[in-house]
């Protein structure tokens, strides 16, 4: 019953705190879920992407995800600087199918706080929780380290019930994926991102 | 009865956080009157029932077809006398255990304010919202053309500790609800929640 809450709780801050205060808030909730979760050390990508399978990282903590290991990322070196990752359900879906099925229809403010978000800080969110959700996700991946090196979390596609796609074409352009390749693997996922050495990219700079 | 869709514990964890931000920029009272403030809205947002007796209405309830049963799973015990076995909020409280550890203190101290402030009920900050719901939701359903009242009478929380109301508002309650004080005990040693549910009765002249 607590997810349900989410829909009445947005709906009364919008009117209390705005839109720009919601976005704030789910901000900070993503950042202090993700600092409270710990840090992780792996040995190398092998270790890492078994923990990913097998649900035992903090990024999986939100559910299942299918790790591409045919999608490696490799700098202009050659080296493996990270992998793709699809969450196959988002963790609001079955939220809002309940909240449909016992409410109504999901309240204007879903949206408005999505656009809020999408217009001043990243076209990136499909839905409210998107907010807090890929925040999570960013934090959560500077708290792991594979063979010592810092990661980062680039988000690169999610889809809406709808079926709405948002792309993030910086991220896509930073590890050299095409954004055809990314709309095949939404056709069974809710949720692309990819886990990066921190700072590293596919092409010819080190981004700072 | 309707799907069963379970939620993802990622979303009831960060819920509890949400309300937690809420507390560190609003105050234990912010807290609370969010928690409360977003049960009624969730409340006036579900659709209105009417039933012709009580009897249809109570099988309603117990079979998940009315809306004061869509989040939990509710059983009768007497005519009035209702119970809640598990805790719709005990698997998002596990999670929140599992994931990030012992509660913040916050959740103890909104818990107390609405004790003080509102009505002495909660075992735990969920119960702010279960029971504002429950309140809200019974305005919404008509039995014979009256509405449903609720009390709640007993909540425990995971840590075991029951909320009980007054002594001498629990006589009351259980007198109405046709229970004694030894199978109201025995009752919340099997359930999560023990509450009154009823239609005041037509005064005669």
């Amino acid at each position: 019953m607590m997810d349900i809450a989410i829909y009445s709780l947005v709906d009364d801050m919008v009117s209390k705190a705005g839109t720009e205060g919601v976005v704030e808030y789910w901000l900070r909730v993503g950042e202090s879920y993700a600092e409270r979760m710990g840090k992780e050390a792996y040995v190398g990508w092998p270790a890492f992407n078994v923990a990913m399978k097998e649900g035992r990282t903090s990024l999986t903590v939100e559910g299942e995800v299918n790790v591409l290991t045919d999608l490696a990322i490799i700098d202009k070196d050659g080296d493996v600087i990270g992998y793709v990752y699809a969450l196959k359900t988002c963790p609001m879906a079955p939220t809002m199918r309940r909240y449909i099925s016992r409410i109504g229809p999901i309240p204007d403010s879903d949206t408005d706080v999505a656009d809020s978000y999408n217009n001043r800080i990243r076209d990136s969110a499909v839905s409210n929780y998107c907010i807090t959700h890929q925040r999570f996700r960013e934090i959560a991946a500077n708290n792991v380290t594979v063979a010592k090196q810092a990661l980062e979390c680039l988000q690169l596609a999610n889809k809406g019930m709808t079926g709405d796609v948002k792309m993030v074409p910086e991220n896509l352009a930073r590890i050299n994926v095409d954004e055809r390749h990314i709309k095949s693997i939404l056709r069974s996922a809710s949720c692309v991102f990819a886990i990066i050495v921190k700072g590293k990219s596919a092409g010819e700079e080190v981004v700072d | 009865m309707a799907e069963n869709i379970e939620s993802n514990p990622f979303v009831d964890v960060s819920v509890f956080l949400f309300f937690e931000d809420i507390s560190d920029k609003q105050g234990v009272e912010g807290f609370t009157n969010y928690m409360v403030g977003q049960a009624e809205s969730l409340a006036k947002s579900v659709p209105e029932e009417e039933y012709e007796t009580w009897d249809d209405f109570a099988k309603a309830v117990a079979s998940g077809e009315s809306v004061f049963s869509s989040f939990e799973s509710i059983e009768q015990i007497s005519k009035y006398g209702f119970v809640t076995n598990i805790c719709p909020f005990s698997k998002a409280i596990r999670e929140y255990i599992k994931r990030i550890g012992n509660f913040n203190p916050v959740h103890v101290e909104a818990t107390d304010h609405y004790n003080h402030t509102i009505q002495p009920s909660a075992a735990h900050s969920a119960c702010m919202m279960h029971q504002t719901y429950r309140k809200e939701v019974a305005k919404r359903i008509k039995i014979d053309g009256k509405p449903l009242q609720y009390a709640q009478i007993g909540a425990k929380a995971y840590t075991g500790d029951i909320a009980l109301p007054p002594e001498s508002w629990k006589k009351v309650l259980l007198e109405k609800a046709g229970i004694s004080e030894t199978q109201g005990f025995m009752e919340m040693r099997e359930n999560s929640c023990l509450y009154l549910l009823y239609v005041e009765e037509r005064s005669s002249r």
